[in-house]
């Protein structure tokens, strides 16, 4: 490889990073947000929820991809009479969040739920308030249940990113086609597939060590 | 203390509790006794809230917490204030249901700090001299999960007290104990009785009962069947229901 192409599946390297890590961000907190609203008692809060949850994991990511980017425009022009456009890295990110926090809600609602009810009966009988209880006593215990399903999903997402080439993100899988294309040779595929590895490897191998940390008390 | 009057409560169809009325002074050890599914445990539970009363009244330090009749709820408090009221009743659980991430100094010290927002050291020193009150002072660093049964429950006890409770309730605190272990959960009971503690016992311990209790409850399907001195009760029960039980348990 010459330096320029080595320089170039740097850079796609790093907008998988950047797309899965800022993903994982905002998928992460809306996914909590999401759980919460499902365990909670209240049936407004519980439907947002339930209804979210069908429409994104009912329906294909590379469509969600799609919608954002191509259809948003079109759909807002015709309706407001002004095009709400969103750049390739927003529609991608913007789409890899939105999946993700339906997947990471019902993982978290589960893992909520396997906790021992006993637990957020002797919270609240020393006077704590739900919210309380349910981020110092509730939460915390379900880390270690939650970190096996989070972290298949993370490696999920990161390999998912790869489905943004198709609008137009240079990301790994992308600068691995335009190279194949471009000189006819198809090893530049390999290289993607190498650094896809790696990547999920290094997340593989920081799940394991936040495993081992959060069942120091078990 | 705690009144509870006309109390009512229904599980779907099921009556579990039916017209309970009981009131527990300070300073007083009233002990439940009775067969499993009387509605002992309920009753205690409707006290704090765990539960919630179908119908009836009750009283904690003589302020109107909970007023319900059908279900329906008669009286506007606030959560904040039923939590406060709440909190002024430490509860032990037959299941211990101790934090399980937390050390056991943590385990003491994290309500006091969240909910009545004492400081941290405050809240430590607090809770070591309780820890060592229960004989558990060394074991502070330690997750539960390293405990005995028994030292669990002692814990347990030392949490709720972490809160500076007016009066304690006792949910079979030593039912899931293995027999050698139900004796030190017991002696420290005893210590908190004698130190003046008000407290609500649930128990099948009959020793204990007899030995502790200022007033003995028996219950049966729902209803208090008796009520009297532990004198009354283990040697001369008027209730037949009451000598029935009691012949099978001593």
């Amino acid at each position: 490889m010459t330096t320029e192409q080595i320089l170039a599946f740097a850079s796609g390297a790093g907008y998988t990073i950047l797309l899965t890590v800022v993903s994982v961000f905002f998928g992460s907190i809306l996914g909590l947000l999401l759980a919460l609203f499902r365990v909670s008692k209240n049936n407004v809060l519980n439907g947002i929820s339930w209804f979210y949850i069908w429409i994104f994991r009912g329906t294909p990511l590379f469509m969600q991809i799609m919608v954002i980017y191509y259809a948003l425009p079109i759909a807002t022009l015709n309706a407001f009479g002004n095009a709400w456009t969103l750049g390739p890295f927003q529609s991608a990110t913007l789409a890899l969040s939105l999946n993700t926090a339906a997947y990471l809600a019902e993982t978290i609602r589960g893992a909520i739920q396997s906790i021992d009810k006993g637990q957020m009966e002797a919270a609240t009988a020393l006077g704590m308030s739900y919210n309380q209880a349910m981020f110092k006593i509730i939460i915390p215990q379900s880390y270690r249940r939650l970190l096996p399903p989070v972290g298949n999903e993370f490696i999920m997402l990161l390999k998912d990113s790869s489905l943004v080439s198709a609008i137009g993100m240079t990301e790994t899988l992308r600068v691995a086609r335009v190279m194949a294309n471009g000189t006819g040779r198809a090893v530049y595929y390999l290289y993607a597939a190498a650094i896809y590895l790696a990547l999920t490897t290094i997340f593989t191998l920081v799940f394991q060590k936040l495993e081992k940390k959060y069942s120091a008390y078990e | 203390m705690i009144k509870l009057e006309n109390v009512f409560k229904n599980f779907g169809t099921l009556e579990v509790l039916k017209d309970i009325n009981l009131e527990v002074k300070q300073g007083e050890v009233v002990c439940v006794i009775g067969p499993s599914g009387s509605g002992k445990s309920t009753m205690l539970r409707c006290l704090n809230h765990l539960e919630r009363i179908t119908s009836g009244r009750i009283y904690i330090d003589g302020e109107l917490m909970d007023e319900r009749f059908d279900g329906k709820e008669q009286l506007k408090i606030s959560q904040e204030r039923v939590s406060q009221l709440c909190s002024e009743l430490g509860m032990v659980f037959q299941q211990f249901n101790l934090f399980p991430h937390m050390t056991v100094l943590e385990n003491l010290t994290i309500a006091p700090k969240i909910v009545k927002k004492v400081s941290e050291k405050e809240a430590e020193a607090y809770a070591l001299s309780l820890l060592d009150m229960v004989g558990l002072a060394d074991k502070k660093d330690e997750y539960p999960s390293r405990l005995s049964g028994g030292q669990k429950q002692r814990v347990a006890i030392a949490r709720a007290l972490a809160m500076k409770p007016k009066m304690m309730l006792f949910d079979e605190p030593t039912s899931a104990l293995d027999p050698e272990l139900v004796g030190e959960v017991l002696e420290v009971m005893k210590q908190l009785a004698r130190d003046g503690m008000t407290m609500i016992v649930v128990t099948h311990e009959m020793g204990f009962a007899r030995e502790v209790g200022t007033r003995v409850i028996f219950m049966d399907d729902g209803r208090i069947v008796e009520e009297d001195t532990p004198e009354v009760i283990f040697s001369n029960p008027k209730h037949e229901r009451t000598q029935s039980f009691l012949q099978k348990v001593l």
